[in-house]
């Protein structure tokens, strides 16, 4: 089992979760976050004061799939947070030791 | 069997069952303590028994007879052996042990000894009441503080929360000790309705818990006969509303019980707030009980108390439930504004329109706002009912209102932008048809309806776009430009959304959600062009043929008309003159040529005296050859009313706006402040003092906020100001209102 882990635009949450929900992901964890990347976060003026936004508004989804949905999961949120410009965001996967269920104890694939 | 009929069979069953344990006899009593005494036992309940004597038997085996059988049947008991002096001393030291004592009630055995118990705890009890209730008062705030508020809990604890069963006690506590307080009808009903969810609860978790759990609502719902758990916790929330309010404003009754009445009002002495409306016994109140047939009592009376802190007295509050009429269109102009003062208070507005609502004042100014009250909204996204979520929006908009050109128009949206949610349909959809309909009654002009249907409408597009739309693509902000139309129902529309994401819950206004509002902001002013916010030009009144060699005053209906030789300060001190003779200058428009000079007020007689046209002429020519000290007697005035200024508003700064460069002619100064005694008067002078003239003015008050725009010209040469003349105007404006 793996943990994919995305860092997306706000306004990309929609499409991605019914892209996820269409593949029959059941479980999605969700966060309001704020960061940046290359980009560096930009500059604005803000009711005449110029500060600086070092960090964006971005969401953070987790989903635990079974190894065998990895792929076609990670693709299908690639391809709906994509909008080709900067700050589109991260995406990794990371392996997961032990997945419970925290109501009956199940285990493993059992507990997805 | 529910509720308090379930309370009473199964204390009787206790009752028999103990009368069977022992036999009577003298010098020994039990006595039901707490929620038995009072026979509102549930099924998880203590038995909580007390076993009296007068120190000639030995109890012990008494004791025993009594304890092991209920022990043995499982009943969880909360038991002692006492004498009376014991049990005085208890009570006396330990307030909980007071309390349950209080409704203690004798069970079997010698009824003379623990009636005595019962007599001397309650007589203690009163004796030292000022004493004690301190304690209860800090006890109960902690209890408060820890268990929440049973009304707007997601999962309230029916028994230890803010309005819920614990508080009742209480409240009948205090009535024990003082006849400041009254134990209200509704709060028994309340009380019952609890009791009936209570034992309903405990009936079916087979559990102690007094925690309403979500997952329980839809089967106690159900068994209570309610349509759902909507209904229910509908239900459970007017109850805990009720019982909430009664025991605030009785604690709130006590704490000025024990510290005596306020010095800065005489007991006995009315303060006069105009209107027929006085501070009495720092209590707000009608001086005439007949006046609370007039239409624009009500939202006076609440408007008042919230914008003095004080509460409504309990006579005149009863003669506006008895004889306040419904509001019909169009609204009297002064209940209009007295109603968006009330709703200008900031917190304060809450706790007025809570005790309204307790008697169900509300729908006399709004009767679209019935199905709302104490309507669950059973997510954890929302932290309050929709009613106190309105009121809550309202009370937000109030830091807002600085910030937009029209308060009156924000705090009013906010009021009422979710009353479409006890309503068919979509709620937003809903909400636009009434806010057309409730706007047009309450006397708004087409365009401020319009403009209210529009903000109610589409008081969910800001967040909405925000955080499902690319901020990035220039589209996304022209596509809500077009939408909201300008940028001052843009700021509006902003403040709206700020105020209801506060008043929603935590979740609803977290800085990450704030930071995609205000970029979509930032990108719709943009894309409107907008730089500041142009005030609108006055509308002239021309000043008329050769100058009067004195100031002429004219009077008709409710506008007074000054016309006079073109001087410094006769705009200021017609305004000052009005003032004093306890005149509300609602709105004003002035304007100068090169010799004459005309201003119009439209006032309200706050103290029901008319102006004297011939007395204001005298007084006009007087103060303007400086014989009269308008200053020394305005300050006065300030001073005798000065506590009495907008409870909330008065905090926030005033706002001073000059535009050098948006006018030829002049340059245009734009001041926002709270309204009170003598605030245009002390602008008016500010401009004449760094050597400005007015040359037109347009002055109007939105509920309990001025707004007022001057066209003013430097007063030497008639020509716009010089730039270190507008720089020192804004201190110096700033530091006369504060």
């Amino acid at each position: 089992m793996k943990i994919v882990i995305a860092i997306i635009k706000p306004f990309k949450l929609e499409p991605v979760t019914d892209a996820l929900r269409a593949l029959d992901v059941s479980g999605i964890t969700l966060s309001e976050v704020r960061g940046h990347g290359r980009q560096r976060g930009h500059t604005e003026v803000y009711r005449g004061a110029e500060y600086e936004v070092a960090y964006l508004p971005k969401v953070r989804l987790e989903v635990v799939v079974d190894d065998a949905d990895v792929e076609r999961v990670a693709n299908i949120i690639m391809d709906a947070a994509r909008t080709g410009k900067i700050g589109d965001g991260k995406l990794w996967i990371q392996p997961i030791e032990t997945l419970m269920r925290i109501r009956t104890g199940e285990a493993g694939r059992d507990a997805l | 069997m529910r509720g308090s009929a379930f309370g009473r069979a199964y204390s009787a069953v206790a009752d028999a069952w103990l009368r069977r344990l022992v036999e009577e006899r003298d010098g020994l009593a039990v006595l039901a303590v707490g929620g038995y005494g009072r026979q509102e036992l549930c099924p998880g309940s203590d038995l909580d028994v007390l076993l009296l004597h007068d120190e000639r038997l030995d109890v012990d085996a008494i004791a025993e007879r009594l304890w092991y059988p209920l022990w043995d049947a499982g009943l969880q008991l909360d038991h002692s052996v006492r004498t009376v002096r014991e049990a005085v001393a208890v009570a006396a030291e330990d307030l909980k042990g007071a309390l349950g004592l209080l409704d203690a009630r004798v069970v079997l055995g010698d009824e003379a000894l623990g009636e005595s118990l019962i007599a001397r705890v309650r007589a203690d009890w009163r004796e030292l009441a000022t004493r004690r209730l301190p304690g209860l008062d800090a006890m109960t705030a902690a209890r408060h503080a820890e268990a929440g508020e049973v009304a707007f809990l997601l999962e309230p604890d029916i028994k230890e929360g803010h309005g819920g069963l614990r508080d009742v006690t209480t409240l009948a506590a205090i009535t024990a000790a003082t006849e400041v307080v009254e134990f209200e009808e509704s709060v028994g009903r309340a009380r019952d309705t609890l009791l009936d969810v209570r034992v309903a609860l405990q009936r079916t978790t087979e559990r102690r818990s007094n925690i309403l759990g979500l997952e329980l609502q839809d089967d106690l719902g159900r068994e209570l006969g309610e349509a759902d758990a909507d209904a229910l916790m509908t239900r459970v929330a007017g109850a805990a509303r009720t019982i909430m309010w009664q025991t605030d404003d009785a604690w709130r009754r006590v704490r000025s019980w024990i510290t005596g009445p306020p010095r800065r009002t005489a007991v006995g002495r009315d303060l006069e707030l105009g209107h027929g409306v006085v501070l009495r016994d720092g209590e707000i109140a009608l001086v005439d009980r007949d006046l609370a047939e007039d239409p624009a009592a009500l939202p006076r009376v609440a408007a008042a108390a919230a914008h003095a802190e004080a509460p409504i007295e309990r006579l005149t509050q009863r003669d506006l439930t008895l004889s306040a009429p419904t509001l019909v269109e169009p609204w009297p102009g002064e209940a209009r504004d007295a109603f968006i003062a009330l709703l200008g208070a900031g917190d304060q507005t809450v706790t007025v329109l809570e005790a309204l609502d307790q008697h169900d004042l509300i729908t006399r100014l709004i009767p679209e706002w019935a199905p709302v009250r104490s309507r669950a909204q059973r997510n954890p996204f929302h932290r309050f009912t929709v009613d106190r979520h309105l009121m809550e929006t309202a009370a937000r908009a109030e830091a807002l209102t600085r910030s937009v050109d029209r308060p009156d128009l924000l705090l009013v949206s906010a009021f009422l932008h979710d009353i479409g949610k006890g309503y068919p349909g979509d709620h937003t959809a809903a909400g636009v048809h009434l806010v057309q309909v409730i706007a047009t009654r309450m006397g708004f002009a087409q365009p401020d309806v319009e403009l209210l249907a529009q903000l109610v409408g589409q008081h969910l597009l800001l967040p909405k776009i925000a955080t499902s739309r690319d901020l990035t693509d220039p589209a996304t902000s022209s596509a809500v430009a077009a939408q909201v139309g300008s940028v001052n129902t843009l700021e509006t529309l902003y403040a709206l959304t700020e105020a209801d994401s506060l008043a929603t819950g935590p979740s609803a206004w977290s800085p990450w959600r704030a930071q995609l509002v205000d970029d979509l902001v930032e990108g719709v002013r943009a894309a409107l062009g907008a730089r500041t916010p142009k005030p609108t030009p006055p509308p002239i009144a021309p000043p008329p043929g050769p100058p009067p060699g004195q100031p002429q005053v004219e009077v008709r209906g409710d506008t007074v008309r000054v016309v006079g030789p073109d001087q410094p300060g006769l705009f200021a001190t017609s305004v000052g003159l009005l003032s004093l003779h306890g005149q509300d200058v609602r709105t004003a428009r002035a304007a100068s040529s090169a010799d004459v000079a005309v201003a119009e007020f439209d006032v309200e007689p706050a103290f029901g005296k008319v102006i004297n046209p011939t007395e204001m002429e005298t007084e006009l020519s007087a103060a303007l050859a400086g014989q009269l000290d308008l200053d020394e007697r305005l300050d006065e005035r300030a001073r005798a009313y000065g506590r009495l200024r907008a409870a909330s508003s008065a905090q926030l700064e005033p706002h001073v706006l000059v535009y050098a460069d948006e006018s030829p002619v002049a340059a245009i100064v734009e001041v926002r402040a709270a309204d009170g005694v003598g605030v245009l008067y002390r602008i008016a002078r500010t401009l004449l003092e760094v050597g400005l003239d007015i040359r037109l003015a347009k002055i109007a008050t939105l509920g309990h906020e001025v707004v007022d725009t001057f066209y003013v010209v430097d007063a030497q040469n008639g020509r716009p100001p010089r730039a270190d003349a507008v720089a020192r105007l804004e201190p110096r404006v700033i530091a006369a209102l504060l």
